[in-house]
C-alpha cells in the first residue's frame, strides 16, 4: 500500500505536490483511532487542501468534505501545494499530539526543509526505484505524470487523453478536468490542480 | 464487472474510464472478462446514464481480482484495505524496518498495466532463493504455498489484478545481489512493476541504502515518502 509513492514528474511540477497520510498501527495503537483521523482531516481543512480522502468512502470531489471526515477510518489523506503549508500543518499536528503515524510524500529535499522548519526529522524513507519490466506497455510520460497521482491506478490513461481532448475543444476547463479525474481516486491523494497544469500543457500541443 | 447488453445504449461513455482498457464497443459495450480486474472504476464513476454496469460477487479464485484491484475492499486475511500493508508508514510505532535491514516492495502491474500472478511468481521464486523474508501480513504472501520457495497456489496463477505487491525484508548487505536478480527476472515477464525501497534513517539522518543503490547504478526518484516520527508509542529501537 505505497500509493503515494512513484508520482512521476519534473522537479518543477512536483514542487507543488505534497501528500500527507495519517494512520494507526494495527494491533498497537488502533483502538478508538477514528476521532484522531477525523481531527487530522479537520486540521488539514484549515489550510485549504487540494484534496482530502478517507479510503472507505472516497474524496472531496466524489463526496462532501464533512462526509469524508465522518468516514475517517484506517487511513486518511490530504494534498497540499507548498512545503510552507506542510510545515504549518505539521506544527498543528505536533500540538494536537494525535499519536498516529504521519507520512509526508514529496520531493525529499523540500520535505526535509518543511520537517526542519517544524522541528521534526525523517524517521524512515521509502524511495522509488522506478518502473521495471516491459515498460513499452506504459503510456507516454506526460500521461503517467497525471495517472501516477492515483497510486492504485484508478485514473485511466484513456480518461486523461479524453480530458485533454475536452479541454482542447473548450468543452471543459482544465481544473474541471482535473477534478473529474480526482473523483476516480478512492484515497483522495490525486492533486487536481497539478493535473490541470499538466492537461493544459498537453492541450496546447 | 459486466455490462447488461439488454440495457446498454452504446453511448460509449464508460469506455475511457477503464484503467486497463477492458471495455470494448461491439453492438453495445462489452467487458473483456480476461482483461477485467474488477476494480469497479466503471461502475463507481457513475458515468453510465442507464446504470447497466454490474458487479457480481465472484467465487474463489476470481474474487482475488476485486480484493487486489479495488482499494475500497479489505483483504479478509490482513484486515487492511488495498494491496499492501502499513509497510514504513507506521515504522515509528511498529519498528518493522530496523537499521541494517532494507525493505523492498515490488508492485507488479503498477502503474495501470495489470498483472497475472504467474508473472509475479517468477519474481517471488527468484527472490526466495536469496533467503529474503516475505512480509507475513501482505496479501501476496497469503497466496504462497511455501514462503521458503515463493511458490504460489496453482489455482491463482492465471488471475489478473490491477496490481499486487511482493513485500520483503533483507539484510542491507544482500541488496546488490537481489537487485541484480530483479533485473534479470524483469526481462522474463509480460508486465511492469514499480519498485519501493525502504530504509530507516541513521541517527545522523543519513540513509545507508543510497550508497548501495549508487553502486548498483540506480538513482532513486527525487520524490518519495518519509515517516516523520510522530506516532506513539515509539518502537523499541527508538525509545
Amino acid at each position: 500500500m505505497t500509493h503515494s509513492l512513484h508520482r512521476r514528474g519534473t522537479k518543477e511540477n512536483l514542487a507543488r505536490d505534497y501528500v500527507l497520510l495519517c494512520l494507526p498501527a494495527v494491533g498497537i495503537n488502533d483502538k478508538d483511532h477514528d476521532p484522531k483521523l477525523a481531527e487530522f482531516l479537520r486540521i488539514c481543512m484549515k489550510y485549504n487542501p487540494l484534496n482530502i480522502g478517507a479510503i472507505q468512502l472516497g474524496n472531496m470531489y466524489s463526496h462532501k468534505t464533512e462526509d469524508v471526515i465522518k468516514a475517517a477510518h484506517g487511513i486518511v489523506h490530504a494534498v497540499f501545494n507548498s512545503p510552507k503549508t506542510v510545515t504549518a500543518v505539521l506544527n498543528d499536528l505536533k500540538k494536537a499530539d494525535l499519536g498516529m503515524s504521519i507520512v509526508v510524500s514529496g520531493i525529499f529535499e523540500n520535505v526535509d526543509q518543511a520537517l526542519a522548519e517544524a522541528g521534526l526529522k525523517h524517521h524512515t524513507a521509502n524511495f522509488s526505484l522506478g518502473i521495471w519490466g516491459k515498460t513499452e506497455k506504459l503510456p507516454s510520460n506526460e500521461i503517467l505524470e497525471v495517472t501516477t497521482m492515483c497510486g492504485h491506478a484508478l485514473v485511466a490513461a484513456n480518461l486523461v487523453k479524453e480530458m485533454v481532448k475536452e479541454v482542447k475543444a473548450g468543452r471543459k476547463t482544465a481544473l474541471d478536468a482535473g477534478k473529474l479525474l480526482a473523483a476516480q481516486c478512492a484515497c483522495g491523494i490525486f492533486n487536481p490542480e497539478r493535473a490541470a497544469e499538466l492537461i493544459t500543457a498537453m492541450a496546447k500541443k | 464487472m459486466r455490462i447488461d447488453p439488454n440495457v446498454c445504449i452504446a453511448c460509449e461513455a464508460c469506455v475511457p474510464y477503464c484503467p486497463v482498457g477492458a471495455i470494448k464497443m461491439k453492438d453495445v459495450a462489452e467487458i473483456d472478462q480476461e482483461m477485467c480486474v474488477d476494480c469497479g472504476v466503471c461502475r463507481n464513476s457513475k458515468v453510465c446514464p442507464v446504470d447497466c454496469i454490474i458487479f457480481e460477487v465472484q467465487p474463489y479464485p476470481r474474487d482475488l481480482r476485486v480484493t487486489f484491484s479495488n482499494p475500497r475492499t479489505g483483504h479478509k486475511a490482513t484486515g487492511i484495505a488495498g494491496r499492501g500493508t502499513e509497510e514504513m508508514k507506521t515504522n515509528d510505532v511498529t519498528g518493522r524496518f530496523k537499521r541494517g535491514m532494507v525493505g523492498l516492495g515490488l508492485e507488479f502491474g503498477r502503474p495501470g498495466v495489470s498483472t497475472t500472478f504467474r508473472d509475479l511468481e517468477k519474481m517471488s521464486m527468484a527472490l526466495a532463493k536469496h533467503g529474503v523474508e516475505f512480509e507475513d501480513k501482505n496479501p501476496v504472501t497469503f497466496l504462497m504455498v511455501d514462503k521458503k520457495t515463493g511458490k504460489l497456489k496453482d489455482e491463482v496463477l492465471d488471475q489478473r489484478v490491477l496490481s499486487a505487491i511482493i513485500e520483503c525484508v533483507l539484510p542491507i548487505g544482500k541488496l546488490k545481489d537481489v537487485l541484480a536478480t530483479m533485473k534479470e527476472v524483469s526481462k522474463q515477464i509480460d508486465t511492469v512493476f514499480s519498485v519501493d525501497c525502504i530504509c530507516k534513517a541513521e541517527p545522523d539522518g543519513s540513509y545507508p541504502v543510497k550508497k548501495i543503490l549508487a553502486e548498483a547504478g540506480i538513482t532513486p526518484y527525487i520524490n518519495g515518502k518519509q515517516n516523520v516520527g510522530l506516532g506513539r508509542p515509539l518502537a523499541k529501537e527508538d525509545k
